[in-house]
């Protein structure tokens, strides 16, 4: 089987075909975004399985609430990985999941152990070698919290035992650190 | 120009990209962006490095989840009423609604069973009368048939009176107190000691209310009474039977006060006849 070549459109494109329900326009919207959701959904649920249903959830709700998203309220991924991040932590923390969760409790143990010993390959971690290098340990983990857990920064605060003043500067000087890597 | 780096650097425009801001927050950063360009343009980078950020940390879903969300999102596609919808085949299955037929079925019933009630009630009345006229005519003939079955009764008794050769006949003669034309037959049967009367061959003038003609046998010379009789208009065919006398030597009749007496009164005797 060869490999699908992906459908990439600029932004405008994009935003205006969805706004027009142009079928090519889901299937650019996957091909560009679902990686990039999935990988943000994937840290705050370690299931894949569950973690596929919320990429579906996400998808089906981008689609049906598209007309809510205008360009002047910033970009498209936005916009998109906000809503990815609410599904998966609301998937996080329902009753079923929880349930799910406890039945699964020394399964899960194991897991969590492997992973902090760093025993479990993971490829899609690869790529991130030299930011891991580039982001200092302690924005690191306020990334982690905020970005990946769901914490809000006030909860972060609280996790941490840190003023929230710290917290918003340790959270500015991350994504600083960010852009500074990118450009 | 202060301000705005202060704004900046307060690290809400992080929170506002990841989406940690209450709802006031949220407008007051869209204001800020919408006024001042330094704004927006750190806005513009927050996102996009996030978003590289999240490229980077990318998870290529499998291959089949690609068919499984389009699927999900065709399907959804379809339920949504900005695509055209296939012009659907007008059928032509209307069918215009006749008015329905004024129903006469219950009014023709209802005046035939009115008719037909009338006309029963005519018939039964007829009816009740011939049945009338045919009960009084039963009556009529009932009491004629007993008539003639009395009459024939009494033929039958007068016939075998007749008939019978144990009965001897005595004829009596008028006296000089009666017409010449006087007479009566006494049927006698000394078998049976019976005396009867045949009230047709009773020849003799009417009797008056106040009196009676009674019958005599004279036994050993002396009389017995047989008992009283009338002698009316009406033509009596009965028989009459008289009291029972053993071994009368002559019959007579006298005429009696009513009722008759315990002597004859011998003045009035009639008729005599002996045995």
């Amino acid at each position: 089987m060869t490999r699908r070549s992906k459908i990439s459109l600029s932004e405008e494109e994009l935003v205006s075909a969805l706004k027009n329900r142009e079928k090519i326009a889901v299937e650019a919207l996957y091909d560009m975004y679902s990686s990039s959701l999935f990988g943000v959904i994937s840290r705050i649920i370690t299931d894949t399985a569950t973690a596929e249903d919320v990429l579906q959830e996400t998808f089906v709700k981008i689609w049906h609430s598209f007309s809510s998203y205008s360009t002047e309220k910033g970009r498209l991924f936005t916009w998109m990985v906000n809503i990815a991040r609410h599904l998966a932590i609301d998937k996080l923390r329902s009753k079923d999941f929880k349930n799910q969760n406890k039945n699964q409790e020394l399964e899960n143990n194991v897991t969590f152990i492997d992973e902090q010993r760093n025993t479990v390959y993971k490829p899609e971690l690869l790529g991130i070698k030299d930011l891991v290098q580039t982001l200092k340990p302690e924005q690191k983990l306020i990334l982690e919290l905020v970005y990946f857990k769901g914490y809000t920064h006030v909860e972060a605060a609280d996790e941490l035992g840190i003023p929230l003043g710290t917290i918003k500067t340790r959270l500015r000087m991350a994504i600083l650190q960010l852009r500074k890597h990118f450009n | 120009m202060e301000d705005i780096k202060a704004y900046i650097e307060s690290g809400i425009l992080e929170l506002y990209v990841l989406g940690d801001v209450s709802p006031a927050e949220k407008l007051q950063v869209e204001e800020m962006a919408s006024k001042h360009p330094a704004i927006k343009a750190e806005l513009e980078e927050i996102e996009r490095s996030m978003e590289l950020y999240a490229a980077e940390n990318a998870i290529e879903p499998t291959e089949h989840m690609r068919d499984r969300i389009l699927n999900s999102l065709v399907v959804n596609l379809a339920d949504d009423n900005n695509f055209p919808t296939k012009a659907k085949p007008v059928k032509n299955n209307v069918v215009t609604l006749t008015p329905p037929k004024q129903n006469n079925f219950y009014k023709y019933a209802f005046a035939a069973c009115l008719a037909l009630l009338i006309a029963s009630v005519v018939v039964v009345v007829n009816l009740s009368n011939k049945l009338d006229n045919a009960n009084t005519q039963l009556i009529a003939l009932n009491s004629t048939n007993q008539h003639f079955t009395s009459t024939v009764k009494f033929m039958d008794r007068q016939l075998s009176v007749y008939r019978d050769p144990s009965f001897k006949f005595i004829k009596l003669n008028p006296t000089v107190h009666a017409p010449n034309t006087a007479s009566i037959v006494v049927a006698f049967n000394p078998e049976k000691k019976k005396v009867i009367l045949d009230m047709a061959n009773v020849d003799m003038p009417k009797n008056d209310k106040g009196h009676q003609y009674q019958l005599w046998a004279i036994v050993d010379k002396k009389p017995v009474s047989l008992g009283v009789f009338d002698k009316t208009d009406a033509d009596s065919v009965e028989m009459k039977e008289m009291g029972s006398v053993v071994a009368p030597q002559a019959f007579a009749v006298t005429l009696e006060p009513r009722g008759g007496s315990v002597n004859p009164t011998m003045d009035e005797m009639m008729v005599i006849g002996n045995y």
